[in-house]
């Protein structure tokens, strides 16, 4: 079966520095999978990359088959790729409404809007009594459940989440992923980045590790924690490039 | 040939016909060097700044605060030429450093806006004060003092190869440095506050006071002010369009661009001359058709020109700053 | 007699004025993020059209004012798709450079084609007036600012409610969040320069029948604008009004209270942008300035 979304050999950077050197990568429908990797290894180029935020400088992104190099990012939201992007980026000065409506700006998803805040609403009660707030205002856990309600009001057929617990205390972390847990449900396919190796594969089918631009393992979850390659990748032992590695106590968070 | 040697001979010639025009020049050659060098002066001052990052859209207000200083001075204290010169310096470094003071690390828009509203308040000063400046009907140059058609027209060749001295040395100098990474760090540093102050003040002081002595010595060359004169829309945009069409950024940029500007300026005076707004239409034409096409001016163009036909002859390559100076 | 409630009478209609004239700029800064030098030409084209209608065919300037907003849009969308389109991402300078010369064109187009001379439209209501206790109110200004609060209110009506409005906003607050939305933002610039332009065409066709008409005329207004829109924060509607308002109390005063006032209140523009500058609120520049 094609994969609905699948990059091979995607090189892409800013200006003259080139950030993804070689990433391959794929996603069926249905999977839930995973892009772990320390700071600054190429996990939000990569999101930038699918989303069309950032153009590939060469290889491909195929979505549902298709090349996708000629989509301006726009369109690809129709497509139904969605992202909620590294830092929440949800619009200050709009209230949760706006934010979701917003959400729902594509054509496909205008279609299908009531549904959607329905089911928005029905997954984050939180912003349900929140609806009349202004987004700025409230706080880091609130925004990232808006973020991820933003993306969902878009039909997504793949949720890109970037980093969702970027900032966030520890309990409410967990809220979020359970929340993840609970769209999973739903049938979605969902490619999250993160940092925190713990929480991603509590709910990720497989998962990618990124290490200064390429992919340095895959598998499964169950493969990649009972291989050493996480903890090499994470610590640079492999690619020694000097980036900070995340702190041990990350690591042996359990 | 060492395109060193061209450029050399290249400003040798420009100062000659700067310095002796005045004393061999017919009547028509005098008054086009007149223009050209009052020009050249205003240009390199509008490029000091540009090469700040600071981008003057009311470089009248200098103009026409030099002009009236002199006219202040000598009709009022009979201060003899060559010191009302010396005022309307003094004047414009305090109006440049004021605008600098003004706009601290904010960053290049709104001193653009800052210069255009100063200029527009001048005027409306100069309008309003009119025991102090004889008011919208404006001001006669008191004869007393007047030192000769010969020493005016001198002053301004002096002035402009002393403005282009300082450009020269300032480029020379660390502030060359200063200056580009200001410019280049538009966007980021100076978010963060690090907009070097100092610098900024120099340059729009240096600049300010230059732009003003060509106001006044204008001034002793026309033998009358009016705010509309002083603070014209026309010496902002001419001061701008000259360093743009030249090259901006560059030393010889804004030189070539103000021979450029005075001769276009005469020939659609002459040619287009009975419509009324041609001229000024042909230089917001060449403002806009050189920042999307010939961003770095005629300089630039020549640069590219040259860089092409010896890579094409596959003689030495020639970097493209050469000619630089 | 007691000037105050006439001079907050003309003050309050001068003030509706001053925003219809600064709200097209501060939406153009706000969204496109560059500052339109070319945004008194557009004010100055519209109370052309508005004049010429008026004086050939006896249109009068509040029916030629929908077709003149249409033209004001597509002239807007046209500027935006010829020039600045190419300089969205070069160096402020060139922005700024680009604006001012498309600025300086058109303003010189206008004087070879009609002239310098002064011109003004003359509807009946333009000089007819009524008294309201001691207050005289002039029908022309009145009307002037029934215009532009419906004009203003339409605005924050498609900003708020409208999709595209919504659009629109998002764009202005967070270009890459928008885009990730669906939003195409090239589309979304051209169509707030396009809007920001029709709303200078817009204060043009009023101010036809208030002040008199020059290719001059849109200089000293673009000033006016500018003040007004870093006094309220750029980009920002409500700043907006509120900086329309201080504008024209603090001019409407200094003409009714100053020797030579009507004179002076010219400069009062200048005089609050070095305010400002000098004060430097940056909580009320807002964020948008720093790009």
């Amino acid at each position: 079966m094609t994969p609905l979304l699948e990059l091979s050999n995607v090189r892409a950077g800013y200006g003259h520095s080139l950030v993804l050197q070689d990433i391959s990568m794929s996603l069926h429908e249905g999977e839930i999978v995973c892009l772990l990797g320390a700071n600054g290894a190429g996990k939000t180029t990569t999101t930038r990359v699918i989303s069309g935020l950032l153009a590939a400088g060469s290889g491909e992104v195929r979505f549902a088959g298709n090349n996708i190099a000629a989509v301006p990012a726009h369109r690809r939201v129709d497509l139904g790729i969605c992202l909620a992007p590294e830092g929440r980026q949800v619009f200050p000065n709009f209230t949760v409404h706006q934010n979701l409506l917003i959400g729902s700006y594509s054509k496909t998803a205008r279609q299908r809007r009531a549904e959607k805040f329905e089911q928005v609403y029905g997954l984050f009660p939180r912003l349900a009594e929140r609806r009349a707030q202004k987004a700025g205002l409230m706080s880091g856990g609130e925004q990232q459940m808006l973020a991820i309600g933003r993306a969902l009001m878009g039909c997504p057929r793949v949720l890109i989440l970037d980093e969702p617990s970027l900032g966030l205390a520890p309990k409410i972390i967990i809220d979020v992923y359970e929340t993840v847990a609970a769209i999973a449900k739903l049938g979605l396919s969902i490619l999250f980045v993160e940092q925190n190796v713990q929480a991603a594969l509590m709910i990720a089918h497989r998962g990618y590790v990124i290490a200064n631009g390429r992919i340095a393992a895959s598998g499964t979850t169950a493969e990649l924690q009972s291989t050493s390659l996480v903890q090499e990748a994470f610590l640079g032992t492999k690619t020694g490039t000097g980036r900070a590695p995340p702190g041990p106590a990350r690591l042996s968070a359990h | 040939m060492n395109m060193r040697y061209v450029s050399v001979s290249l400003w040798v010639a420009g100062l000659l016909l700067a310095l002796l025009t005045p004393v061999f020049g017919s009547p028509t050659m005098v008054d086009i060097t007149f223009r050209t060098c009052s020009l050249v002066v205003l240009a390199v001052s509008w490029n000091l700044m540009a090469s700040a990052g600071l981008i003057s859209l009311g470089h009248s207000a200098f103009f026409g605060l030099g002009g009236y200083a002199a006219i202040l001075a000598t009709n009022s204290a009979g201060t003899p030429f060559w010191l009302s010169l010396l005022g309307s310096l003094v004047a414009g470094a305090i109006l440049g450093l004021g605008l600098a003071l003004i706009t601290g690390k904010m960053r290049g828009i709104y001193f653009a806006i800052t210069t255009l509203a100063v200029s527009e308040g001048l005027r409306v000063i100069a309008v309003m004060l009119p025991d102090l400046t004889g008011g919208a009907k404006g001001a006669y140059l008191a004869p007393d003092n007047f030192p000769g058609a010969f020493t005016v027209n001198m002053a301004m060749g002096i002035a402009a190869v002393g403005t282009c001295l300082i450009a020269w040395a300032i480029s020379r100098s660390r502030y060359h440095f200063a200056f580009r990474a200001m410019r280049a760090n538009e966007g980021a540093s100076q978010m963060l506050g690090i907009y070097p102050l100092k610098y900024r003040a120099a340059i729009t002081a240096i600049s300010g006071s230059v732009a003003s002595l060509a106001g006044a010595v204008e001034v002793w060359h026309g033998g009358y002010i009016d705010p509309a004169l002083a603070f014209d829309l026309h010496i902002t945009i001419t001061s701008q369009i000259a360093p743009i069409l030249g090259g901006i950024y560059t030393l010889s940029g804004p030189v070539l661009g103000a021979v450029a500007t005075t001769l276009i300026g005469d020939a659609t005076r002459i040619g287009l001359g009975h419509i009324e707004g041609a001229s000024l239409l042909v230089f917001g034409l060449i403002l806009v058709g050189c920042v999307l096409y010939l961003p770095q001016g005629i300089r630039g163009g020549i640069a590219q020109f040259l860089d092409r036909r010896s890579k094409r002859s596959a003689s030495t390559p020639m970097p493209a700053d050469a000619g630089q100076r | 007699m007691d000037l105050i409630p006439q001079a907050f009478s003309d003050a309050v209609l001068l003030a509706g004025l001053y925003t219809l004239m600064a709200v097209g700029l501060s939406l153009g800064f706000g969204v496109v993020r560059i500052i339109n030098f070319a945004h008194g030409e557009m004010i100055m084209l519209g109370a052309y059209g508005a004049f010429w209608l008026f004086t050939l065919f006896g249109v009068d300037p509040l029916i030629s004012l929908p077709a003149l907003i249409v033209v004001g849009y597509v002239v807007g969308w046209l500027l935006f798709k010829g020039f600045i389109a190419k300089v969205l991402d070069a160096p402020h300078i060139n922005q700024i450079l680009l604006t001012f010369g498309l600025g300086l064109a058109i303003q010189h187009i206008a004087i070879i084609l009609w002239t310098g001379n002064a011109r003004s439209a003359t509807p009946v209501y333009a000089t007819s007036s009524f008294l309201i206790g001691d207050v005289l109110v002039v029908h022309g200004r009145l009307v002037a600012f029934a215009v532009a609060v419906v004009m203003v209110a339409a605005l924050i009506a498609w900003l708020r409610w409208s999709e595209t409005g919504l659009a629109t906003r998002a764009v202005a607050e967070n270009r890459a969040a928008a885009t990730l939305m669906g939003v195409d933002v090239r589309r979304i610039y051209a169509l707030s320069f396009g809007v920001s332009c029709a709303l200078g065409v817009a204060t043009g066709v009023v101010v036809s029948f208030i002040l008199t008409i020059t290719p001059f005329m849109g200089f000293p207004m673009l000033v006016k604008a500018i003040a007004i829109v870093i006094l309220g924060g750029l980009g920002s509607i409500p700043g907006t009004v509120i900086g329309a308002l201080v504008l024209a109390f603090a001019e409407t005063f200094a003409s009714y209270y100053l020797p030579e006032g009507s004179g002076w209140a010219e400069g009062i523009a200048f005089v609050l942008i070095i305010g400002i500058l000098i004060l430097r609120p940056r909580g009320i520049l807002g964020e948008a300035v720093e790009t």
